[in-house]
């Protein structure tokens, strides 16, 4: 026996088990690559995992993902502001249009039911004389302005001082807050000195504002605004702001400035006051 | 006899703001979020004492990340002012020092509370630790949520005004 062979011999006996694992794993990457170059073989074996990958991970886009989307969307919508709102004015525009449409139809209903014969017949001798029809006096009875509500509000703070109103309204002191604070937005956004905001119009009132110099004066009309109106709504708060707020002017501002400040003009009697300039005023 | 105080509440945004006002106003909390867009306001009578009480008119302004752009408008005529950060969320309480420096240049003289919010979010002892190292005193430590501290703040405020005035 030749060196060779024997060594060949001690080599068999010595690594048997050896050759028998290589032997299965040779055996086993040919299986792994027939069932790697198969498709189909393939992508059974590996779809359930991808699956349930997918659908861990959308189960948990609402967790991960959720708050950053909507952090950033809030973000979004405060910092452009005006971009939203003119996005969503056409719609509200036309949400409005609609409900306006709707508003008039029934208006004109109510006219209708109120044209009975006996309150109509005044009407129509008046339109027979006037030439004016009857549908068109009743609405200028119903858009004839009236006071509705009259605030005098301290200017820099949107405090009431006293208020007259002709019907329970909601809240005088929350009312002359937010009126304040679109005054205040209004002025100080277009910031031009000396230019105060003078009427709001607000679905069917008109508010017309009056700035003096420590108060200012809000008066709410229902009914249609003219120039008329404005111009009779004007002389009655000066006449009012002359004739009793002036003389005291002096007393309110001296006493702001003492320590213990007295409430000069009691808000009973303002409110007296105003409900005598206000309340049966012609417009 | 009622007086009526105007105060206004300031901070970043959704510190929760709106949401202290209406716990302490109508005694109520939501999840939900609704962005405050320009001022709202609101108003509640407060009994300061047994003869006494203050009408506080609440303005309620939208919050910003930037204390120095807030409307100057808005702010006068204020009688007090309460700042409110977010316990819960270091960006709004980081520069605290400087934001509050500003709002008091803003409204001089005017009382200021300050006010972290949302405590019901984070464990008590590491919040204390947090604050001190950030160099924080808070007056307050609310939750709109749970409503701890909020009415003792606001009747505080009421209270401070009135014996002011
Ligand atoms: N857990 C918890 N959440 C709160 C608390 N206060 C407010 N929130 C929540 O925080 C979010 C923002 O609250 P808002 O009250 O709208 O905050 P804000 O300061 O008025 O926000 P802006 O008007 O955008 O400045 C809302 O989702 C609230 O539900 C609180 O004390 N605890
Ligand atoms: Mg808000």
């Amino acid at each position: 026996m030749s060196e060779k062979d024997r060594l060949e011999i001690l080599k068999d006996i010595l690594f048997t088990e050896d050759r028998e694992d290589i032997d299965k794993i040779a055996d086993r990457i040919e299986l792994l690559e027939q069932t790697y170059n198969n498709r189909e073989k393939f992508a059974s074996r590996v779809n359930p995992i991808v699956e349930r990958q997918i659908d861990d991970f959308a189960k948990n886009i609402p967790n991960t993902l959720g708050p950053v989307i909507t952090e950033t969307l809030k973000r979004e919508i405060h910092n452009h502001k005006d971009e939203v709102v003119d996005a969503l004015y056409p719609i509200l525009g036309k949400m409005v249009k609609k409900y306006v449409a709707q508003e008039i139809k029934v208006l004109s209903e109510k006219i209708d039911n109120q044209l009975s014969f006996i309150s109509a017949w005044k009407r129509r001798l008046r339109s027979f004389f006037g030439g004016s029809k009857e549908k068109e006096l009743l609405l200028n009875d119903l858009s004839s302005e009236k006071v509705e509500q009259v605030l005098l509000i301290e200017r820099d703070s949107g405090l009431l001082k006293a208020g007259y109103s002709k019907t329970e309204t909601i809240d005088e002191e929350m009312i002359s807050g937010m009126l304040t604070a679109i005054k205040s937005f209004v002025e100080d956004a277009f910031n031009q000195k000396n230019q105060e905001l003078e009427l709001i119009e607000y679905e069917l009132y008109n508010i017309h504002i009056q700035s003096f110099v420590n108060y200012y004066v809000a008066v709410v009309i229902s009914g249609s605004y003219s120039l008329k109106t404005k111009d009779k709504v004007q002389d009655i708060i000066f006449d009012f702001y002359h004739n009793f707020m002036e003389m005291n002017l002096d007393l309110i501002y001296t006493s702001r400035h003492l320590e213990h400040p007295a409430d000069t003009i009691s808000t009973k009697l303002i409110e007296k006051k105003l409900a005598e300039y206000f309340g049966n005023a012609k417009i | 006899m009622q007086k009526s105080k105007k105060i206004v509440i300031l901070g970043h945004f959704g510190v929760g703001k709106t949401s202290l006002i209406r716990r302490f106003v109508e005694d109520s909390f939501s999840d939900k979020y609704k962005v405050t867009i320009g001022v709202h306001i609101t108003k509640k009578v407060v009994e300061v004492n047994a003869d006494e009480s203050v009408s506080l008119i609440i303005w309620d302004l939208e919050g910003t990340d930037e204390v120095q752009m807030i409307r100057q408008a808005y702010l006068l005529g204020t009688h007090g002012v309460v700042f409110v950060f977010d316990v819960s969320r270091p960006s709004t309480f980081q520069n605290l020092n400087r934001d509050l420096e500003i709002v008091a240049q803003k409204t001089p003289d005017t009382p200021l509370i300050v006010v972290g919010n949302k405590k019901d979010l984070v464990i008590n002892d590491e919040l204390q630790i947090l604050l001190k190292d950030n160099g924080i005193k808070a007056d307050y430590l609310t939750s709109a949520k749970t409503g701890d501290s909020v009415n003792e703040m606001f009747t505080h405020l009421a209270t401070l005004l009135n014996d002011l005035s």
